[in-house]
């Protein structure tokens, strides 16, 4: 299962985080400190966890723009049941299903309508919002939130773990299993990269981009729940922060490892938050941060391309024929 | 070449390598001004590579090319055109929105080309009338080509081929095969005027007839060789069999003993199935203990009754019996539960994953067997793939490589691998020894008989000999009708005038 | 609906002949938008009044010119989803020069140099690289984002003189401001561009057979890359005019324009050209959608309800452009 090749990407990897870690460490030595570590994590539990679910809809070879906008849904539904006085696992349980609804919605429109994925998601993520203005006609809801205990999503610890984190953990496990150590998770990547070939071994592939989608949905409300529970207040714009970055560590990792993963996000997620928080550390303000992380992804599609890299290669290879 | 007037076209000792695979071999290819020829032979014997090389897609790695005496390197598709080789492909890329004028002036649109030139949509369609005036043909080139009929698709794609002034040597790469008879006239025809323009015409075909009907020559490729050229006069006097041409029987080939056992128990059964314009009334039983054959040219229906059997293609009317029960499957994945695997043609785009590695590919089919609770066994998939690979003779037995990685005989193993995981009472294989060597095909015949000891194999192929070597009875499928029924006396020459003229000679 | 089923399930019948459907499916869009506004007029008579059009001509002038470049490079069968963002940093480079000090002229060549130079970076990494072109332009419109929040520092610049982009919007005649005259000529030239030359020409094939293109010899990446340039140029310059219409910098003015910008061009596919994206049905749809979401706010929907019906309306385009293709192109494949 682990090859030669897969050892070297991840040395490679673990080298380039210690190199950008130790380039903001000796700007700030703060960089390194317990709290500011935390504060990472926390950081990496919110996108890490949208992104995840991204990569089970880029594993099946479609796109999903919705999930920001059905993550501000799903975060004014968490909202309102909490506001109404549900229980707070009511409340969350709420939030995600509004996730996994849409994101049926969206696997049956591309799987078995055959709507175009790009558009179709844009369209649904639009709808979202316009939805997520009905609870409150789009101000904040925070009534309750003390009372519910939906603040312990953030504040409490497990197993010396804060909470979010342990949450991005948990989920990139049982992620893993389902994608690298199940049977479906064979079958997600068979329908990605030869549907065909899936359908002639009795792989249920449109049933697997559905689930792929009402995946991605619920990972991006599990998301925007950590992110309510940090705020302490739900917002209609909150989801809108996630899509780059998911779309970012999604690539990144993929471009870093050969293929989209589990494994391969994670990773993602980590450079991008541990550029983001040094970043910040070094008193950049926040409006930089998808300046930042785009550039970077943009530079990373374009280096791990296999023309780009053949062109590279070409390009020495001359200067080494000249030379 | 005997009896032209000046030779247009001469290749001489071309060679071309794919990997380690001799996909041309030292071959010598003559045309002659205004001649049509021929170019025949099976699956992989070459005559697409000789082809792709003449039109500048693939590059030699030897010999040489002359057109009308000139010494051309041909190394892109411009350099091919400029040489005044027009191709039309197999399955031509046309615009479907456009009209069949449009499509023969795609990119020349306008007296000088240019992205912001003004399009001059009568001038576009009195030119392509002119050209087609030219021929005894009438079309309608203003209709739309998704509204065309197929013959008329071809005459556009052939005129956008011809459309530069220069063209001297056409090729069509099968342009009958989605033909009717009648639509066929108007096709040779044309050819015929092109031929009478002093173009000479390569034609490849997989029906024999037609070399007789328009041909002036033909070529035989048999494993990326060049084994016989004749003109067509020269064949119908010395009365040369171009079957026994195409197909040698003994190049090491060797086929594993036929089964003595005749009374299997019936496990798959077909009752006068039938798909509209794809194939019809056919009727068979396949048993346990017995390799039942099917032999049928390319677009016979041989590839769409395979996926008919395998739940992908709907049958309009007829049954399919499966162990006594009448079945109607709605999807591969019933076929497969039902107990049915199909080793598919095309194994690249149907039968393989290719960016994964062998334990991968092996498992597929059969992912219930592959975990337990939902969660992959990797430890026994493991030892499991192993075991088949060994069985299958993979080689090199790297079950962690990408099947990118392998030759196209391995890729096959791992698809036989794939089907023996799945546990399946019936075993159909397609075209199975296409693009495979020769050591890897003994292998495969002998892996077909042994799983016909515990299931039902049916094997479908283009490729008489193949048929008739492995299968313990026969029958050929005719432009999709059966020819007689399966039986164990068919000799290898009724089985192939049965597949290549429609009637069983004696 | 997969290849096999596809190529092989529609017995190969005799075609109908109807090339672009009848008179209504064609023109039936033209109707509605009529119809619409005129039950608007009917509930609410300011819908009709001088003020109330002029300030919906307006606001469709500068959506239609941005999405120009749009409608083409989804026609060609591509995406483009940075185009808000660009036209959005270029509202915010000029307005960010012009608080400065500079003035008007020199913001708005720098707007505009802010479309080219992104027009150029989309070009060349998608139609260039050929590197998948979503997942580049969500960065690089992320990237205009940012930096066009980074230039009002995360706020809003206000000015306090709109200079003569300003001037030239408040020119008009009668109700029909002159900007809106300016951009139905460009239409109207892009219409010709699309008709009449070899490129409009092109853009459609090379949506339904890129091969085929490539085959005959069009160089296919050189107008793509010019696709990309346009987009760039055209979203920048309705951000100039922005920056003068609203009198300030909005940096996050492409969020509210994302939306309609595909909707109009889908929704606009369905107008003359059945399931084709096309310039003048992308002005219909976007006069449309002005009018929709203006009448609709007169009669006191919420911004919810007009989200929602933003939404719906791109699924419906996207529906019937899927429904129509699949009726019209059904046998074209061989």
């Amino acid at each position: 299962m682990i090859s030669g090749r897969l050892i070297i990407r991840l040395l490679a990897f673990i080298a380039l985080v210690a190199v950008i870690a130790g380039l903001f460490w000796t700007q700030n030595a703060a960089f390194l400190s317990e709290g500011n570590i935390r504060a990472l994590m926390r950081h990496m539990s919110v996108q890490g966890l949208a992104a995840l679910g991204l990569t089970f809809v880029i594993v099946v070879r479609q796109f999903d723009l919705s999930f920001p906008g059905v993550a501000s849904l799903g975060a004014m539904t968490l909202g309102w049941l909490i506001a109404s006085g549900m229980p707070l696992s009511v409340a969350v349980c709420g939030g995600l299903a509004v996730g996994i609804a849409f994101g049926l919605v969206n696997g049956v429109a591309v799987a078995r309508l055959g709507l175009p994925d790009i558009v179709t998601t844009i369209a649904t993520g639009g709808l979202a919002i316009g939805f997520s203005y009905f609870y409150s006609n789009g101000t904040s809801i925070s009534q309750n939130f003390f009372m519910s205990g939906i603040l312990d999503l953030n504040d409490r610890k497990i197993l010396g773990l804060d909470m979010p984190f342990a949450i991005l953990m948990a989920a990139a496990i049982v992620g893993f299993v389902v994608l690298h150590a199940s049977r479906f998770g064979r079958g997600f990547y068979a329908t990605g990269e030869n549907r065909t070939s899936a359908r002639f071994s009795g792989i249920p592939t449109r049933t697997l981009i559905v689930a792929a989608f009402a995946i991605c949905g619920m990972m991006a409300c599990l998301s925007i729940t950590l992110l309510v529970a940090s705020s302490g207040a739900a917002n209609v714009t909150a989801g809108n922060q996630l899509l780059m970055p998911a779309f970012a560590a999604v690539y990144l990792g993929a471009a870093l490892f050969g293929r989209p993963s589990v494994g391969a996000t994670l990773a993602g997620t980590l450079m991008m938050s541990t550029m983001l928080n040094g970043f910040t550390l070094l008193a950049i303000p926040y409006y930089y941060s998808d300046a930042i992380v785009s550039t970077v992804l943009i530079a990373a599609i374009a280096l791990f391309d296999p023309r780009v890299s053949g062109l590279f290669r070409t390009l020495v290879a001359k200067k080494d024929k000249t030379a | 070449m005997a009896g032209q007037t000046g030779t247009i076209l001469a290749m001489r000792g071309i060679q071309k390598r794919f990997g380690d695979v001799n996909a041309l071999d030292d071959v010598d290819f003559c045309l002659g001004e205004g001649e049509v020829h021929a170019l025949l032979g099976v699956n992989g014997a070459g005559k697409s590579t000789l082809i792709k090389i003449l039109s500048g897609v693939y590059s030699k790695d030897g010999g040489t090319i002359e057109i009308a005496g000139k010494a051309y390197d041909l190394g892109s598709p411009r350099a091919a055109i400029e040489a005044g080789v027009a191709v039309v492909q197999q399955h031509p890329e046309l615009v479907g929105d456009l009209t069949g004028a449009e499509n023969i002036f795609l990119g020349h649109e306008s007296a000088k080309p240019g992205l912001f030139s003004r399009i001059d949509r009568s001038g576009i369609a009195a030119r392509a009338q002119a050209m087609l005036s030219r021929f005894p043909i009438d079309i309608d080139l203003g209709r739309r080509v998704a509204d065309m009929p197929a013959v008329d698709r071809e005459i556009v794609a052939i005129l956008h081929a011809l459309r530069l002034e220069n063209a001297r040597i056409l090729i069509l790469d099968e342009p009958t095969s989605t033909l009717t008879e009648r639509e066929k006239a108007s096709l040779f025809s044309m050819m015929k005027t092109l031929k009478a323009a002093g173009i000479a015409i390569i034609y490849i075909t997989h029906r024999l007839e037609e070399v007789f009907e328009i041909a002036d020559a033909f070529t035989v490729f048999r494993g990326g060789r060049n084994v016989a050229t004749h003109t067509v006069k020269e064949a119908r006097e010395k009365k040369i069999s171009i079957p026994n041409l195409m197909l040698d029987s003994d190049k090491g080939l060797t086929f594993p003993p036929r089964s003595q056992k005749t009374d299997g128990d019936i496990v798959l059964e077909a009752k006068n199935l039938s798909a509209e314009g794809l194939f019809r009334n056919v009727s068979f039983a396949a048993r346990k203990g017995e390799i039942l054959g099917i032999f049928g040219l390319v677009g016979s229906g041989v590839d769409e009754l395979s996926k008919a059997l395998f739940g992908v293609v709907a049958p309009n009317s007829g049954e399919i019996h499966l162990k006594g029960r009448a079945v109607r499957f709605r999807s591969a994945a019933q076929a497969l539960q039902a107990g049915i695997f199909l080793v598919p043609g095309d194994r690249r785009s149907e039968g393989l994953t290719m960016d994964e590695d062998v334990v991968f590919n092996t498992t597929l089919a059969n992912l219930g067997r592959a975990s337990l609770g939902g969660i992959l066994r990797f430890g026994d998939n493991r030892k499991q793939a192993a075991a088949l690979a060994a069985k299958v003779d993979l080689q090199p037995p790297k079950l962690d490589r990408a099947l990118r990685g392998f030759s196209g005989g391995n890729q096959q193993k791992v698809v036989i691998a794939k089907g023996l995981y799945r546990q399946a009472e019936v075993y159909i294989f397609v075209e199975p020894t296409v693009g495979v060597d020769i050591g890897a095909r003994s292998k495969i015949y002998s892996l077909m008989r042994e799983i016909s000891r515990d299931a039902a194999v049916i094997v479908i192929s283009s490729d008489c000999d193949e048929v008739h070597g492995v299968a313990d009875r026969t029958v050929a499928l005719y432009k999709g009708a059966p020819i007689g029924a399966p039986d164990r006396a068919t000799t290898r020459d009724q089985l192939l005038s049965a597949g290549i003229m429609g009637e069983m000679t004696a | 609906m997969t290849d096999i089923t596809a190529s092989l399930s529609p017995a190969r019948q005799p075609a109908k002949p109807h090339r672009h459907g009848g008179v209504f499916t064609r023109y039936g869009f033209f109707l509605l938008v009529i119809a619409v506004f005129i039950a608007f007029a009917w509930l609410r008579p300011t819908f009709i009044a001088p003020g109330n059009i002029h300030g919906m001509l307006m606001s469709a002038s500068i959506a239609a010119l941005m999405f120009l470049g749009l409608t083409w490079i989804v026609a060609a069968g591509e995406i483009d989803v940075s185009f808000m963002s660009v036209a959005a940093l270029s509202n915010m480079i000029v307005a960010g020069l012009v608080q400065s000090g500079s003035g008007w002229a020199l913001a708005t060549l720098g707007g505009l140099a802010a479309g080219l130079v992104f027009g150029l970076l989309n070009a060349g990494l998608v139609a260039g690289l050929r590197l998948p072109a979503l997942v580049i332009t969500i960065a690089t419109g992320a990237l205009a984002a940012s930096v066009a929040a980074a230039i009002g520092l995360g706020t809003s610049i206000s000015l306090s003189n709109t200079g003569f982009v300003g001037s030239i919007l408040n020119l008009r005649l009668g109700v029909v401001p002159l900007i809106g005259v300016i951009v139905g000529l460009l239409y109207a030239i892009s219409w010709f561009v699309q008709e009449k030359l070899t490129f409009g020409h092109y853009i459609y094939a090379l949506e339904q057979n890129r091969a085929a293109v490539v085959e005959a010899g069009v160089p296919v990446n050189r107008m793509l890359f010019m696709l990309y340039v346009l987009s760039g140029l055209v979203s920048s310059l309705a951000g100039v005019l922005l920056a003068a219409n609203l009198s300030s910098g909005q940096p996050y003015l492409g969020t509210s324009y994302f939306l309609d910008g595909l909707t109009s061009v889908l929704l606009g596919g369905m107008a003359l050209k059945l399931g084709k994206p096309n310039v003048l049905g992308t002005l219909a749809a976007v006069i449309f959608l002005i009018g929709l979401l203006n009448g609709a706010a007169l009669l006191g929907w919420t911004d919810s309800e007009r989200q929602i019906v933003r939404g719906s309306l791109l699924l419906i385009g996207v529906g019937l452009v899927v429904f129509a293709r699949s009726r019209n192109r059904g046998r074209a494949h061989t």
